[in-house]
């Protein structure tokens, strides 16, 4: 008996917490096949009546969103891959070496990542302007690093210490350099959590929003979210345009997060927190 | 000999890259701030002369009513924000945790608003919160109950977005936690369970003890993204109506960008600095007074 209410009040928290998760998302995915008058219409129609794909024909046909998505694209790939390159060289660093001021740099490293970014805006956008900088997507690269850097340091730096260290020395020990294991050897066996960092930093560019609306803003190197933003300036949001693109811009994240939904709760395991 | 000296400077070599980056787009624009906060800097004059002004720029920031206002008003989101998703967080990583069927599914599910961006969940939810349109007040009035409105009604704005934000923001929670309880060895719930404890007991003598690093360290971080977050309200709200949903950081981003006055954003931002180190300090001091040692830099 007494199991039984227990088992009921934790499936009613689950069912009720699930349905907060997911009507928005069915609520948004089924207002992108509404007609724009549709979409608005009071009282609202659960289904489309007349279901359509041209929301979606709209935005990916207007050339200043399909620009805005490579753009995004482009970004998130590129600082994923500077970032995990550049945290593999440090985390790895932290990892393997002693050497004078590591607990002191861990620590400023640390701080830093808890430093909010916004802040930073405003002298970012003055010394950006003053380099010629303003409005480019190398400007966009570069300054997700200080979102993702510290984070990604602390993931891999945890992950090459829960790797056994033996198998570099017998490299070592067999005439490889100290870089030679690191390419042969430890590198290969640290490809899964180069793909959690790599998962993370893509989810941190690709949704990033303060940055870039301040930074780079200009129809040239607008990025996806900020054009998604700018739906808002139109004298009426037209939402069926409007969830047609979050839709689109949920996709690739989403997916990535499912497939490995598991081996993210293992990677913040082994990097988060071994008090 | 050579060989030696290669190795003592290779880790300070591997670090550069990271450093570098670091120093020139967070550390030294950081210090900057304190530059640009006692000269007068706005969009128009960003690249002429700047004038000295002193200490004018934190006066006139003061006696600013925009400033107090938005003080009160991040409190109240801060606060509401965090209670909110710490504790219906940590609810759904204990419950997921208890040996259910789909535990995994569930879980993958649960974490996708957050792996949705802040300006989505905005405009998601202020879709479904229209006060003509949506389809909230629509579900109250088929229940016989009075239409609210959500977005306009200045007493009621900052709530819905608290509950915006509650969507998007206690997955992180949840998943947090979760890393925390995989941490602890079932073998301790064993012996619990052999010395007559119940369910309640072991969760208040053996769960909430042995997650505590984790959930210090998810408490400050969830309290800094709070005090620092504003890209849902921008979306949302853009701060209104008049001044009832901007928070201090969202005041900010409004002095700088909207009216020009970079330099009273930088004020403004220091003082959000200040902010946030007080409140990880207190999370730290709290946590130590409880007599865990906690070691949140541990290397």
């Amino acid at each position: 008996m007494k199991i039984f209410f227990e088992k009921s009040l934790i499936y009613s928290v689950i069912a009720v917490y699930l349905f907060i998760t997911v009507a928005p998302l069915v609520w948004v995915l089924s207002t992108s096949f509404k007609p724009n008058q549709e979409a608005i219409s009071f009282p609202p129609k659960f289904l489309p009546n007349h279901p359509t794909l041209e929301n979606y024909l709209f935005v990916m046909t207007d050339s200043k969103l399909v620009l805005s998505l490579v753009n995004s694209l482009t970004v998130s790939v590129g600082s994923t891959v500077l970032s995990v390159t550049v945290s593999a060289l440090g985390g790895y660093a932290f990892a393997r070496y002693d050497f004078k001021g590591k607990n002191l740099m861990m620590s400023t490293i640390l701080a830093l990542f808890m430093i909010p970014v916004v802040i930073n805006i405003i002298p970012l956008y003055i010394m950006l302007n003053n380099v010629g900088l303003l409005n480019s997507l190398v400007a966009l690269v570069l300054t997700f690093q200080i979102l993702i850097i510290p984070l990604n340091i602390f993931l891999l730096k945890n992950y090459f210490e829960s790797l056994p260290k033996e198998l570099e020395e017998a490299a070592l020990i067999d005439g490889c350099s100290k870089i030679g294991a690191l390419i042969r050897v430890t590198i290969p066996m640290s490809l899964p959590g180069f793909l959690i960092a790599a998962i993370l930093s893509f989810r941190f560019s690709w949704n990033e929003f303060v940055l870039p609306v301040v930074l780079s803003n200009k129809p040239d190197s607008m990025i996806f979210q900020v054009a998604l933003y700018q739906f808002i300036s139109l004298y009426r949001i037209d939402w069926g345009y409007l969830t047609a693109g979050i839709n689109i811009a949920i996709i690739p994240v989403v997916v990535l997060m499912l497939i490995f939904q598991k081996k993210m709760i293992r990677g913040l395991t082994l990097g988060a927190v071994r008090g | 000999m050579l060989e030696r000296r290669t190795q003592r400077i290779q880790p300070y070599l591997l670090l550069v890259p990271s450093l570098l980056i670091l120093t020139v787009f967070l550390l030294f624009p950081l210090l900057w701030n304190v530059y640009l906060s006692v000269h007068n800097v706005s969009l128009s004059t960003i690249l002429r002369d700047w004038k000295y002004v002193g200490p004018n720029n934190y006066l006139s920031l003061l006696t600013d009513p925009g400033f107090h206002s938005s003080l009160k008003v991040s409190i109240l989101f801060v606060g509401g924000s965090v209670t909110l998703q710490f504790f219906l967080g940590l609810v759904l990583a204990v419950v997921l945790n208890q040996q259910i069927r789909g535990s995994n599914t569930l879980r993958a599910l649960f974490i996708i608003p957050w792996t949705v961006s802040a300006v989505i969940t905005g405009f998601s939810f202020k879709f479904i919160f229209n006060d003509s349109f949506g389809i909230l007040n629509y579900g109250l009035e088929q229940m016989g109950l009075n239409p609210v409105s959500w977005l306009s009604d200045p007493s009621m704005v900052l709530w819905t977005i608290v509950i915006a934000n509650m969507w998007h923001g206690t997955p992180f929670t949840m998943l947090f936690l979760t890393a925390g309880l995989f941490s602890i060895s079932p073998v301790v719930y064993e012996a619990a369970l052999i010395d007559g404890a119940t369910k309640t007991k072991s969760f208040f003598h053996i769960t909430l003890p042995m997650l505590k690093p984790f959930i210090l360290i998810n408490l400050i971080l969830i309290t800094m993204w709070s005090v620092n977050f504003f890209d849902l309200i921008l979306v949302m709200t853009n701060g209104g109506p008049l001044f009832a949903s901007t928070t201090a950081s969202l005041y900010m981003y409004r002095q700088a960008f909207e009216f020009g006055l970079l330099s009273k954003g930088s004020v403004v931002g220091l003082f959000l600095i200040g902010v946030n180190l007080v409140l990880a300090y207190s999370y730290l001091k709290l946590f130590r007074k409880d007599g865990t040692e906690v070691e949140v830099a541990r290397v």
